[in-house]
């Protein structure tokens, strides 16, 4: 049995940065990973899809370029070549974090970590003593309760990055950003799409003009709105509504209902920690209520992001590093949020609706993208290519008693690679006229967030 | 357990038949030319005007209660009014053979008894008393209303009109009232007349009055006392306990006859049938008649008969009969003394329970009516004269009516309540409850105990600095016999009792030694009846003496809730602080049995208004706040670790002082000094703290400072407050259960003084708010040294390189607090 000064339990980009971060600052750490180091995020997740979405967004530009001047000839998709590279660069990924891992002195531990109480695990059966532990296995797709569920055409999201077929026709249960992402994908690649939510709109949370300018982008897609599965077969999928129960037809079926934390079979219990159904309960450090344990992204409930998951990593290290707790805590208004649809949707901070709910005094400002040089010359106007303007929104909501900023909302590619800008002048607090003096470069997309902040109106 | 007494087993094991004495029911026959004889015609009609003074009053406090006015004087009282319309004759008959060194006790239904008591007190006292009395009762206030208010003709008449009125100001909680209101119409009394206190709680009376009667027995003081307590309280245990201890035989087989044999303890039953809505007799109880409960106590079947509460001298006669057998020693004696309440429990009894017809019956059986019949049948009054008394009555209680509700006359207890915070504590400090020499059985000079002290280092470390064997030295529990063997040969009024006092010598060895050197009566043993045992020393110091009681475990007051929470507590102020209750009640808090046997409730006690509460953890301080417990005239409940009866005095240079000295009530003592962090415990984690405080300096260069509260109530937190004004941080420890543990108002009233200096919030660390698991498991529960340590590390200051075996995190303080845990 060796002793750790941290355990790091879960390899996802919550406990493998907790686990760098520790060992760069100099505690003796291992990192108890069951499968694949990178997690879901890197495995089956963010990574995965975005790889085969850009190829499917490469398809959708190679069949408009003509407009460009550019012809391509028979442009198609080739979903055996999109999944090999798909599996070539989460192979490379995976690479790197182990070396990440050696390169700081980790001790990786390969096993399915169990804690058996107060600093101890065991990975598989093997003692491991440690005086921290930090607790980051994630979660997993919740599977809901509907009759058919378990027939083989029924996929979860990991599933659906392994087809060895285009399904013809999908319906996605769920209208969450996973389910979007997929209905973008498959959009694209010339399936069918059929998209069942059981509120009344997609992307609960998004900015209501957004939701609407992806839904138009999305056209020949199904919805079906307040609307819950009844039932699965091998035919179709029986939709109930407050209008009455229909079927779907559909070869695929694409459950993206949520996730649930991995707190089972974990040893919390033993542990004495607290926890319930949404997940373990933590302190704006990351503690739980058992000295010395800690627990960071998926697994809290908190915020399902890997990059939030990767900051609680970090507040938790620190938060046992320095003893005691500072300033460095887990502050969750300033995390951007992509979806990565066709085309992206990004945001940060407070929705309009949110901000009103709040009872602030709320000042919104709205620029199409079209009025930016660079995202004219690069997007066509949907349809026939015609000068009609193209989609894209960028939205601020400021407070108008004290100018601050409290949301940044976006829809447009690159939509993702701009919202930090919003969320690092959330996190600093910067008033509206601070932020105007910030240069932009041009000709960037991003110059639009600092014209929408010239429209804001006292 | 004496070893004077065998149980032979032939003797216990033998067949035969147990015999009961018979219970007379209702025999007294009426003899009216004997009756004249007896008590002179002129007492008969006395006892008819007392009734009529009880009836009118009783009336009059109706007509307020249920109609807001009483001849035209408007009056909402708030308050409580348990009315006694049905019962006069019961309590003037009661009263009419006895003297003002005669005590008498009530229940919530007592106004009459108090007038009757009075009344007949007045009738018998010198002018010259009277005056006395009256002149000096409350400083003159009560007088001052009243005597130049009525129209009164004598003296005696004036003390009449003072007692109405004293009585009725303190139904209404007036300054002028007999307690300065603060007692009320369930707790008036008054004590120069034999009138003691009226007990709110049923049958709450019956262990004090017990408890009264033995004080007389033990200081040979003349009178018998007397239990007024309804049917219903004979459901009470603490009643069955106050008359099973009333009838310990050791009185009469083991004491000096000299004393006198058992106390003179009368259990008058006033059998109004009814308890609240429970009708005793066929309903709620099982005896079918009260008076035979008598026949289950004793070979005397505490010569327990029914008498005709409708009949004065029926009642008369059996006290008188009665009160022969007590003041010879052969109590104590049941009553069942049946009677009506015709008003009902209270204003609020809408008298769902019983029929009109059974009203209407007792109606026309009326006393009143039935005892007028008797003197004009007889011609010791003439109808006329009998009417003209009503009248008369009526008349004095409009007077006294208007004068009570006068607030110019009647003024109320003063809003920024310093009359109550005044009256809390008599905090006096006496020597002696009562002259004379001690009554001793050996001396001091000769005793065991004493010698075997004597032998001993005074403390902890022998004269190398190293820690003696504990077997070597003046250890916490001889402590303790030394302030007690002091104050028994200072105090003639002071006894001990529990359930193992004598012989066995306590539980834990405190009294060892006493047993050689006190007589029976001032050391012995009890039944195991704690509700007795408590409620007994309640009665015993208000009726003037020093006692101390021990109630082993301090789970066991569990047993005693009522007569330590409501009546040790309150009596001093409820009387406004005209008694005095220099009461010690000695409770050690244990370990290693359970779950019912090692809690420290001291919190629970501290929460209680009235009660001061002690702590010692050293030998100094067990005998120097023993002395302070037992020269105040305060209730004290003594905290006792028994953890700590076998340590020696390892802080005050010379150990434990062989003579006598006082610890100063309410002062925090510091322990050891430091100015990195505060630790103030109560109780044993006192050295729980200081293995803490050594850790700290030795692992962590942290000087602690360490406080011993010693005391919950009173304490002063100044000392305290200026050593966290200097460190910023603080932990309190004691055995004590987390949840409501008294540390926390410690805590948040040193936050309050202190809040600028802190560092950090103050940390309580406290037992577990479970069950005391067994004894190989009580490092989980009791607070250790490493739970102090990791309270600091988490909350206070960092310890480097410190891992943590609890959980003294926020999220364990909210998921417990919701777990309820």
């Amino acid at each position: 049995m060796s002793d750790f000064d941290l355990a790091v339990v879960g390899g996802g980009p919550g406990g493998y940065v907790a686990a760098e971060r520790a060992a760069a600052r100099g505690l003796k750490t291992v990192l108890v990973e069951r499968d694949h180091l990178g997690g879901v995020c890197l495995n089956s997740g963010c990574i995965p899809t975005k790889t085969l979405i850009h190829s499917a967004k490469l398809l959708q530009q190679a069949r408009g370029s003509a407009a460009y001047g550019v012809t391509v000839s028979e442009a198609r998709y080739d979903l055996g070549a999109a999944m090999a590279w798909k599996g070539a660069v989460t192979e490379r990924l995976r690479g790197g974090v182990a070396s990440q891992m050696e390169r700081h002195g980790v001790t990786v531990e390969r096993g399915t970590g169990v804690l058996t109480g107060r600093g101890r695990l065991a990975v598989d059966g093997r003692a491991l003593a440690a005086r921290n532990v930090i607790v980051a296995t994630g979660s997993r797709a919740a599977r809901p309760p509907i009759p058919g569920a378990d027939l083989p055409h029924v996929v979860d999201s990991t599933g659906a990055l392994q087809l060895q077929e285009l399904p013809a026709r999908v319906v996605i249960v769920g209208g969450g950003y996973i389910g979007m992402e997929f209905a973008s994908y498959f959009h694209a690649v010339g399936s069918e799409v059929v998209v069942v939510e059981m509120l009344d709109d997609i992307l609960a949370g998004v900015d209501g003009d957004i939701v609407r300018q992806l839904k138009s982008a999305l056209p020949g897609v199904v919805w079906h709105l307040g609307a819950r599965v009844a039932g699965i077969t091998a035919d179709g999928v029986s939709i109930a509504a407050g209008d009455g129960e229909r079927v779907e037809a559909a070869d695929l079926v694409l459950l993206a209902t949520g996730r649930v934390p991995n707190t089972d079979h974990l040893g919390l219990e033993a542990a004495g920690a607290v926890f319930n159904r949404r997940g373990v309960t933590v302190d704006e450090y990351q503690r739980t209520n058992v000295a010395g344990l800690y627990a960071v992204g998926d697994v809290t409930g908190r915020s399902l992001l890997a990059h939030a998951a990767s900051r609680m990593g970090e507040v938790a290290v620190d938060a046992i590093v320095s003893q005691r707790p500072g300033s460095n805590r887990m502050r969750y208004h300033a995390v951007p949020w992509v979806v990565y649809t066709l085309p992206e949707i990004a945001g940060v901070g407070l929705s309009e609706q949110a901000a009103r709910a709040a009872g602030r005094n709320v000042r919104v400002a709205r620029l199409p993208l079209a009025a930016n040089g660079r995202f004219l010359a690069e997007h066509l106007a949907p349809g026939d290519g015609s000068h009609a303007a193209p989609r894209g929104l960028v939205k601020v909501v400021v407070d108008g008693d004290s100018h601050v900023l409290l949301g940044v909302h976006m829809i447009g590619t690159p939509a993702s690679e701009i919202i930090f800008g919003g969320a690092t002048m959330i996190e600093a607090e910067l008033r509206v006229e601070e932020l105007r003096e910030i240069v932009f470069p041009h000709p960037t997309v991003s110059e639009a967030l600092r014209d929408v902040l010239w429209e804001v109106q006292w | 357990m004496p070893k004077s007494m065998v149980i032979a087993p032939e003797e216990v094991r033998r067949g035969g038949w147990l015999e009961t004495p018979p219970i007379p029911l209702n025999q007294y026959r009426s003899d009216p030319q004997a009756e004249r004889e007896r008590w002179g015609a002129a007492a008969l009609r006395d006892v008819y005007r007392d009734m009529v003074m009880i009836r009118a009053f009783e009336s009059m406090l109706g007509d307020i209660k249920t109609q807001g006015a009483y001849r035209g004087i408007a009056y909402e009282h708030a308050g409580a009014a348990h009315l006694s319309i049905g019962q006069e004759a019961a309590v003037v008959g009661l009263c009419l053979p006895l003297t003002p060194d005669d005590l008498i006790f009530g229940s919530h239904r007592s106004h009459g008894e108090i007038l009757a008591k009075c009344a007949r007190a007045i009738r018998v006292l010198p002018e010259a008393e009277l005056q006395r009395v009256m002149e000096g009762y409350l400083g003159g206030d009560v007088l001052r209303v009243i005597e130049p208010a009525a129209q009164w003709d004598s003296v005696q008449d004036l003390a009449r009109h003072f007692i109405l009125y004293g009585v009725l100001a303190e139904i209404f909680a007036r300054t002028t009232g007999l307690n300065r209101g603060l007692g009320g119409s369930m707790h008036a009394f008054f004590a120069p007349f034999g009138s003691m206190p009226n007990n709110a709680i049923v049958g709450g009376s019956a262990p004090i009055a017990a408890g009264a009667a033995l004080f007389k027995r033990c200081n040979r003081r003349p009178g018998i006392v007397v239990a007024n307590i309804g049917d219903a309280a004979a459901g009470c245990g603490p009643t069955w306990e106050a008359i099973t201890f009333s009838a310990m035989e050791q009185y009469r087989t083991l004491w000096d006859a000299e004393v006198g044999g058992a106390p003179p303890m009368l259990f008058n039953f006033l059998n109004n049938f009814y308890g609240m809505g429970g009708q005793t007799a066929g309903e709620t109880m099982g005896f079918e008649v009260l008076a035979r409960i008598g026949a289950g106590v004793n070979a005397d079947g505490l010569h327990a008969e029914r008498v005709d509460g409708y009949s004065p001298l029926a009642v008369a006669a059996a006290v008188a009969a009665k009160r022969e057998l007590l003041e010879a020693g052969r109590g104590p004696v049941l009553l069942d003394t049946v009677t009506y309440r015709l008003a009902g429990h209270s204003p609020s009894d809408a008298a769902s329970y019983r029929t009109r017809e059974e009203v209407a019956q007792w109606q026309e059986a009326d006393c009143l009516a039935g005892y007028a019949a008797y003197l004009s049948e007889h011609e010791l009054a003439s109808e006329a004269e009998l009417e003209k008394e009503a009248e008369r009555a009526a008349d004095r209680m409009e007077l006294v009516c208007r004068l009570a509700v006068s607030l110019e006359h009647s003024p109320r207890p003063d809003r920024d309540a310093r009359l109550i915070a005044g009256v809390m504590f008599s905090n006096e400090s006496r020597t002696a409850m009562a002259a004379g020499e001690p009554e001793l059985a050996g001396t001091l000079a000769d005793n065991p105990r004493a010698a075997a002290i004597a032998r001993r280092s005074r403390g902890a470390l022998g004269a190398d600095g190293k820690e003696l064997p504990r077997s070597r030295v003046v250890a916490f529990r001889d402590a303790l016999f030394e302030a007690l063997a002091h104050r028994f040969t200072v105090d003639p009024t002071l006894v001990a009792y529990g359930e193992e006092n004598r012989d066995w010598g306590g539980a834990f060895a405190v009294y060892r030694g006493l047993t050689e050197l006190l007589p029976y009566h001032r050391l012995f043993n009890s039944p195991i009846s704690e509700a007795a045992i408590a409620g007994s020393a309640v009665g015993y110091a208000m009726s003037g003496g020093r006692v101390v009681v021990e109630l082993m475990y301090c789970d066991f007051m569990g047993r005693a809730g009522d007569e330590i929470l409501n009546q040790m507590a309150k009596w001093q102020a409820m009387s406004a602080g005209l008694l005095r209750l220099p009461l010690v009640m000695r409770v050690s808090v244990g370990n290693r049995y359970g779950a019912q046997h090692s809690q420290d409730w001291s919190s629970l006690l501290a929460h209680i208004p009235g009660l001061k509460v002690y702590f010692p953890a050293t030998p100094y301080d067990a005998k120097g706040m023993l002395n302070r417990a037992l020269q105040g005239t305060d209730p004290v409940v003594f905290f006792e670790s028994q953890r700590l009866y076998d340590y020696g005095e390892e802080f005050v240079a010379g150990g434990v002082p062989e003579g006598y000295y006082e610890v100063e009530e309410g002062q925090p003592v510091l322990r050891r000094e430091g100015g990195d962090l505060t630790i103030v415990t109560i109780g044993a984690t006192l050295y729980r703290a200081l293995e803490a405080a050594d850790e700290l300096r030795e692992a962590h260069g942290l000087a602690a400072e360490v406080f011993d509260a010693r005391f919950l109530n009173p304490l002063d937190l100044e000392p305290i407050a200026a050593s966290v004004r200097k460190t910023g941080r603080l932990v309190l420890a004691s055995d004590a259960c987390d949840r409501g543990s008294f540390l926390h108002t410690v805590a948040s009233n040193l936050t309050r003084l202190c809040f600028e200096d802190l560092d950090a919030p103050p940390v309580v660390v406290g037992a577990r708010n479970w069950i005391t698991p067994g004894a190989e498991m009580e490092q989980s529960f009791f607070p250790q040294k490493e739970w102090i340590l990791d309270a600091i590390h988490a909350e206070l200051l960092p310890l480097a390189g410190h891992a943590s075996s609890t959980d003294p995190t926020r999220g364990e303080l909210a998921a417990r607090a919701r777990g309820g845990i």
